[in-house]
């Protein structure tokens, strides 16, 4: 073991030990915020609107009104999960209502007549690992 | 004679770099920290490049990570991938560190640069895989850990090339 060697380990210590805590003193100082899901509207015309699942731990749900072709649907965002609340009366079958309540990435909500969709996206990707 | 004398010896550090990776596999160090391994096979790969230098050192590498593919049924697999580029990286900065700081490094820094590289190598390409950045937090977890292996394959190698032969030493 030369001058050099013990150099290397402990600057290579010293580093990792460093990156590991400062992440880890920043989830401290400013809480953990891996939930970082998105609900994601979009309108018949490709317009879309975000909003963090984050943002609807509130006491109050989240109303948001979005027109379509056949008239005005209420979505209702509570609590980390999204539905329609209300179709317009013109819509025949109201399979989007039905659909209830989702809070994960994968179902979507699906309104044919009035051409909305909402879904949860999350901001990373899925994957959360691999392993080798 | 000099040169089937290095063939030999080169086929037997593969295979010896065979059974090390096997070994380890049955070592559970990811219970410590998931992906961590000791990087024993990196023996033959240290040993194979002080001994026959550039050349010599990657055959054996080259022929390490694809024989133990193929007999692990890893290759063409993540596994795969993640071990020809840990491999590749972690040895051309050992080869660079051997030519260039030999007088400053001595086995044990130069196994620890090698290790630490490995990590380097396959986080780069678990990013490439996974596609999410939070990756390169786990780097600082493996390097650390990357030391005291990289310490001990640096011990190892030391005192294996201090008991070969000198017929093996001389072949280069």
């Amino acid at each position: 073991m030369t001058f050099y060697d013990k150099f290397l380990i402990i600057s290579l210590v010293i580093i990792s030990v460093i990156f590991i805590i400062s992440p880890l003193a920043n989830i401290l100082v400013e809480g953990n915020n891996l939930d970082d899901q998105v609900i994601i509207i979009q309108a018949g015309d490709g317009s879309r609107q975000k909003i963090p699942l984050a943002d609807t731990y509130r006491e109050e749900p989240v109303i948001i009104k979005v027109a379509g072709p056949i008239g005005v649907s209420i979505i209702e965002a509570h609590n980390g999960r999204v539905r329609l609340k209300e179709a317009p009366p013109e819509d025949p079958e109201k399979i989007c209502e039905k659909t209830g309540w989702i809070d994960r990435v994968g179902p979507m909500i699906i309104c044919v007549p009035n051409q909305i969709s909402i879904w949860i996206e999350a901001k990373e990707s899925e994957l959360d690992g691999v392993s080798w | 004679m000099i040169r089937t004398r290095k063939t030999v010896v080169i086929g037997l550090l593969v295979a010896m770099g065979l059974i090390l990776h096997f070994v380890e596999s049955m070592i559970p160090m990811t219970a410590i920290v998931p992906g961590a391994k000791l990087g024993l096979a990196n023996i033959v790969s240290l040993l194979g490049l002080v001994l026959f230098g550039f050349q010599g050192g990657f055959q054996i590498l080259a022929l390490r990570i694809l024989l133990g593919a193929l007999l692990a049924g890893t290759f063409m697999t993540i596994n795969f991938y993640l071990s020809i580029a840990g491999g590749l990286i972690s040895f051309i900065s050992m080869f660079l560190a051997y030519r260039f700081f030999q007088d400053k490094f001595s086995l044990v820094g130069i196994s620890v640069v090698g290790a630490a590289f490995h990590n380097l190598g396959q986080i780069i390409v678990a990013y490439f895989i996974i596609a999410n950045p939070g990756i390169f937090y786990y780097l600082p977890y493996l390097v650390l850990l990357a030391v005291p292996t990289g310490i001990s394959v640096g011990l190892v190698t030391y005192f294996t090339l201090r008991y070969l032969p000198g017929a093996v030493i001389s072949i280069n």
